[in-house]
């Protein structure tokens, strides 16, 4: 009965442990896939190639922060994608069509996605529905915003160079010739503000025992809804970042767009080691498995796999890294 | 005592559908009153605009039969709409680029729904997958799959009088001007065969019960798994009938789509009285659901708005009806 | 032993059909250990649940430190200082020991939670307990002994003065109860009162000052340890007039054939090793105390819980039963103890119901022949006597009792010759009870043989042929019912190893 809880020389020696199994695992991966890319192709031996990473992973960086929360709370968070785009094409119709300050655009761009995670959190811990019906309600809901406001026009925020396309400098910036991936900068200082948060403050120590016991949660003395509800704001948040970081990559965003790409998200968040069933995951495996899904698709078109391929190569990695979580689960267990 | 209660729950269900139908018919005075007043020289009262409804209500009604299957185990299924097109897709692309005969390619594209319910169903009862996150991996490998077998180009089915168009004939039979409605008879009988299956087989009897409670039937030395994934099965097959006419109506498929459509199915089931936590099913609420829906967006069509109103609508009513449901038993709890 | 820090008395409570508690008294000194003793169902966790404000009582009074007090949530009287240690542990798996012990009252510092303070807290904590516990690990990480010494140590950092133990042994290891008695015995120098819940008789002997007997709701007194035996306490236990008159003799012939015979059944800690034999006709009886591993042998044996080893045979075939399926198929049937969760589907017909086990023989061709499922039910429903308006009601509808008989349609209609009833009159009024009792007989009488799991005393004398008597997931005695008494069933049940 006691040994049962022991895991074997690699798994308990105190780095591993500190770093965590997967993860470690999942650096492996990363480098694996980087080398199989540099082999396979001479133009992923290229400086934009880690641009072109990077594009890729601010947005589902800041996806897979905030749907780490919901994750953790042991619900999820679909609208996330389709929130995105509703929210960008909305903020950048501001600055476009109505010639908006810029600074009002991004304001503007980031309160969409509290109250859409405010929305998502009230409908889950007060109306009592499951996260993933609430949370497909409200992506339903943001598809059809975002196109009804842009009157069904695509929308592209201003472009670098032009007078209000600061933005764009804000994740991407121009030294002399070179172009630096500042974004990264961001996501890293996030990365490790909400690492603190999650695990230095009482919110964040709430939001994973509401994931780990939610009925031990309570009697402890702990008000649930309202740090459950905090989990989607969160999401909801980050889900406005990611939209400011997709609109200042990316060209144009069409309405109706951004399906699916919660779903990379919320794979990177599991494959970084959060469970689907609540009560653990980090925001540095977030990170590290955020990474993989970029370096995919940054990846997979230098080696002639194209976008209809990746849908597959990711349907396949997301039921994989659910398997292998359902797996350590039943092992917990 | 007994026997009003009794009385009640007969009444209560009767009630229901008669709501539904009553709903039906103020929506549709709604439209016609509605039409003329907001787009001038537009008149929704008219045979073609029927016909153009029930049209739309053929595939999403035996994507919704399917899908109640599956709602029916407490399950989800979110990915009929792709795999909807992905049937399509292949087997139009066997018809008009290969040549293949008609006949087969109507087998293969019930057949690739059937597959992929197999696979849901597969995954969800026997490695212990949550349904939602499933059905949502499939999702991406049907849009992928798709578009990686017509080379992501579109396909047109071809018209009726051109050789291989006698499918159109399921949708609707054109005789003297007038066109018989086909597609509605099929559906018609579709859903009886469903409530037969559902109520009067074996299949059903457990299907429901699973949805029930799914630890007393196993105990009762049922094979919970095998029918549950028969529920997926019958989801896929019904999806993969869905495509043929989705095609009798739209003729030309595009790839990679289909994701509004999996929560317009999910929207009529639901809203025909089937509760999302197992158990309870109703066909013929579902079949008048479907009908609403369709009449919802022929109506939005009609006055002139954009689709995606639509897509707000049935994100709104999902959650409005799935909240009824949880209250109304929690109350009788 | 000290002053009085706690007096309930006369404390009275009902439920709708049943009186849980009958005027009982307890008195609790400080520095003293005070054993909470009785059968299943006595009533000492309502006692307890009164206590600390999660069931409101009927009549009585509770003087904690010289004021008559009255608490209406766990927490007001947790705030007051009385804390229980649950049977079941309210932890949070996947958070720290420390966070456990702290949560909802962390350490900060500043906005931030100062975790390197709660680790230094825990661990003193620990050291004034004695228990080398490192607060850094996570919480699902320890065994279930451990986990329960956090249990105890968050208790204590509410600055406790009376601890209520529920059952804290169960779960142990020899060595963590010696650890966990060293802990009890300091806090009861430190002046604590000590309310012990156990149902383990040497425990009881070794840690205890006092012990106050209960049986079926009511009060039966209050002995000082160390001037009783053993037998005192198990007479004080069981010492109730039995109104039906218990079976003398076994029906069952001596020659009668071996219909299930299970050899060296291991599955997990509740069932180590467990033999044992069925003869045709027979009614066995499965006695044992509560956590026993009865039921967790009878899930192993029908194949709803994977099991480690352990032959079995049915009719002198050797059977391989990994499944439910595989159980139906071999003729056995069991009726659980949790109705509700396993029995029946309660949003479906009581026809529904009865032939869920065996709807293959209810078919014409593709479809179920609705006719002949109600024509079966509508026969067992007469049969048994099961009072329904008709076999197209829904059987959320059907009082326990009803409800009960519709589970034992099932398997009558399946045409099972092996059922297992685990507890199979728990929740059920008297005139019920004696219904399935009269059944039970009947169904013996028509060579069924029967396992009957029961925490009821006079149930397993009035029922069995012989008895299965477990303890701790070990067989610790089988009686025939001429040479069975309640004392020497007591005896079984508390003979650990």
């Amino acid at each position: 009965m006691t040994d049962k809880k022991q895991g074997n020389a690699f798994t308990n020696n105190p780095i591993v442990r500190a770093v965590g199994v997967q993860k470690i695992v999942v650096v492996i991966v990363l480098i694996a896939l980087v080398l199989f890319f540099c082999v396979k192709s001479t133009s992923f031996r290229q400086y934009t190639t880690i641009l072109s990473i990077m594009d890729y992973t601010y947005y589902l960086a800041f996806l897979g922060m905030g749907v780490t929360f919901c994750l953790i709370t042991g619900g999820v968070d679909l609208s996330i994608g389709t929130g995105m785009f509703c929210y960008a094409l909305i903020g950048g119709y501001l600055i476009n069509q109505k010639h908006a300050p810029v600074i009002v655009g991004i304001l503007v761009t980031i309160l969409c996605g509290l109250i859409m995670g405010t929305i998502n959190g009230l409908i889950v811990s007060k109306g009592g529905h499951a996260p993933f019906l609430a949370t497909l309600c409200t992506m339903m809901i943001a598809r059809g915003l975002g196109s009804i406001i842009t009157g069904g026009a695509s929308i592209t925020w201003p472009v670098a160079g032009s007078p209000n396309g600061w933005t764009r400098t804000l994740f991407k910036i121009d030294m002399g010739g070179t172009k630096l991936p500042l974004g990264f900068l961001w996501v890293l200082i996030l990365a490790v503000v909400m690492s603190i948060f999650l695990n230095k403050t009482r919110p964040g120590r709430y939001i994973i025992a509401i994931g780990s016991n939610k009925e031990a949660t309570r009697l402890s003395g702990i008000n649930v809804p309202v740090y459950q509800t905090l989990a989607y704001v969160i999401s909801g948040f980050f889900t406005g970042l990611a939209a400011l970081a997709y609109s200042s990559a990316f060209q144009s965003m069409t309405p109706g767009g951004g399906g699916g790409i919660e779903l990379n998200a919320i794979g990177g968040a599991i494959i970084g080691g959060t469970s689907m069933n609540g009560g653990s995951g980090t925001i540095a495996g977030t990170i590290l498995g955020v990474f993989i899904m970029s370096v995919l698709q940054a990846g997979l078109p230098l080696i002639n796999i194209q976008a209809n391929w990746q849908q597959i190569i990711i349907g396949v990695v997301l039921i994989v890294a659910v398997y292998i979580d359902v797996l350590k689960n039943k092992k917990l267990a | 005592m007994e026997k009003i209660k009794q009385n009640a729950i007969v009444k209560k269900i009767g009630f229901n559908s008669l709501v539904l139908l009553c709903v039906m018919i103020l929506l549709y005075i709604m439209f016609a009153v509605l039409t003329p007043m907001i787009k001038t020289n537009a008149s929704f009262v008219s045979y073609a605009r029927l016909v153009s409804a029930l049209k739309y209500a053929y595939f999403l009604g035996f994507l919704s039969l399917g899908v109640t299957f599956v709602i029916a185990t407490g399950g989800i299924d979110f990915s009929i709409g792709p795999v909807m097109f992905c049937a399509a897709l292949i087997s139009g692309y066997q018809l008009t680029s290969r040549g293949w005969p008609l006949a087969v390619c109507i087998l293969i594209c019930i057949l690739v729904g059937t597959a992929f319910g197999l696979f849901n169903g597969v995954l969800v009862s026997y490695a212990g997958l949550p349904s939602f996150i499933t059905s949502m991996a499939s999702m991406m490998l049907a849009k992928g799959l798709g578009s990686v077998f017509t080379k992501t180009q579109p396909v047109s089915w071809p018209q009726s009088e051109e050789p291989g168009g006698w499918y159109r004939n399921l949708v609707g039979i054109k005789a003297g001007g007038m066109e018989i409605p086909t597609g509605l008879i099929l559906l018609i009988i579709g859903a009886i065969i469903c409530a037969i299956i559902l109520n009067k087989t074996m299949a059903g009897r457990y299907i429901l019960c699973i949805g029930s409670n799914r630890e007393a039937v196993r105990l009762s030395g049922v094979n919970t798994k095998k029918w549950e994934t028969l529920a997926y099965v019958i989801c896929g097959t019904l999806a993969g009938m869905a495509a043929l006419f989705y095609v009798g109506k739209n003729t030309t498929v595009l790839p990679g789509l289909g994701d509004t459509m999996n929560n317009e199915a999910i929207a009529g089931c639901v809203m025909g009285g089937t509760s999302m936590t197992g158990g309870v099913a109703s066909i013929g609420g579902t079949l008048i659901g479907v009908l609403i829906i369709a009449l919802l967006q022929e109506g939005i069509m009609a006055m002139g708005f954009q689709i995606h109103y639509q897509y707000i609508i049935t994100g709104l009513i999902v959650l409005v009806v799935v909240w009824a449901d949880l209250r109304s038993r929690r109350r009788r709890n | 032993m000290g002053d009085v820090i706690l007096t309930m008395k006369g404390i009275d409570k009902s439920f709708p059909g049943v009186h849980a508690l009958d005027h009982v008294d307890l008195e609790i000194k400080k520095g003293e250990v005070h054993a909470l003793m009785g059968e299943n169902g006595a009533g000492k966790s309502t006692l307890m649940k009164v206590l600390t404000g999660i069931y409101s009582k009927d009549e009585g009074t509770i003087t904690y430190e010289g004021k008559e007090v009255e608490f209406s949530n766990p927490r007001e009287a947790q705030d007051a200082g009385i804390v229980i240690v649950h049977q079941e542990l309210n932890m949070l798996g996947h958070l720290t020991v420390a966070q456990n012990i702290f949560i909802g009252r962390e350490i900060m510092n500043g906005k931030l939670i100062d975790d390197k303070r709660m680790n230094e807290e825990a661990r003193k904590l620990f050291d004034q307990l004695g228990i080398d516990i490192d607060p850094k690990e996570t919480m699902s990480r320890l065994t279930v002994g451990k986990q329960q010494m956090c249990e105890i140590a968050k208790a204590i950092s509410h600055e406790a003065k009376v601890i209520v133990f529920d059952e804290p042994s169960a779960a142990l290891t020899e060595a963590e109860i010696e650890e966990l008695f060293k802990i009890i015995r300091d806090l009861r120098d430190k002046q604590l009162g000590i309310v012990y819940i156990s149902h383990r008789m040497d425990e009881i002997k070794v840690i205890t000052d006092r012990v106050t007997v209960m049986r079926d709701g009511g009060y039966v007194g209050t002995l000082i340890t160390k001037d009783c035996t053993k037998d005192d306490i198990i007479n004080m236990m069981v010492g109730r007039v039995i109104y039906e008159d218990p079976k003398t003799e076994s029906a069952v012939a001596k020659d009668a054939p071996v219909v299930l015979k299970v050899e060296h059944l291991n599955a997990g800690r509740m069932v180590r090793d467990v033999s044992f034999e069925l003869r045709k006709g027979e009614i066995l009886g499965f006695s044992g105390l509560m956590g026993a591993g009865r039921t967790e042998t009878a899930r192993a044996l029908f194949g709803a819980d994977p099991k480690e080893s352990g032959d079995v045979y049915v009719n002198g075939q050797k059977v391989e039963i990994k499944t439910p399926q595989d159980a139906v198929k071999c003729g056995i049937g069991y009726l659980s103890e949790d109705r509700k969760r396993y029995g029946i589907v309660v949003a479906k017909t009581v026809a529904e119901n009865s032939t869920m086990a065996s709807l293959e023989n209810y078919m014409k061709g593709l479809f179920i022949d609705k006719k002949k499922e109600c024509q079966v039910a509508q026969e067992y429903v007469e049969t048994l006597k099961t009072k329904t308006p008709g076999v197209d009601q829904l059987v959320v509808n059907l009082s326990g009792g009803n409800q009960q008989k519709v589970v034992i349609a099932k398997w009558l209609v399946r045409n099972c010759d092996i059922l297992i009833f685990d507890e199979p009159t728990r929740g059920i009024d008297v005139g019920a009870k004696s219904e399935i009792y009269q059944l039970m007989n009947e169904l013996v009488a028509e060579g069924k043989s029967i396992i009957m799991i029961s925490s009821e005393m006079t149930e397993i004398l009035r029922m069995s042929d012989r008895i299965v008597v477990m303890c701790e997931g070990r067989k610790t005695g089988e009686l025939d019912i001429a040479e069975a008494t309640q004392e020497r069933i007591m005896h079984a049940a508390t003979l650990r190893d």
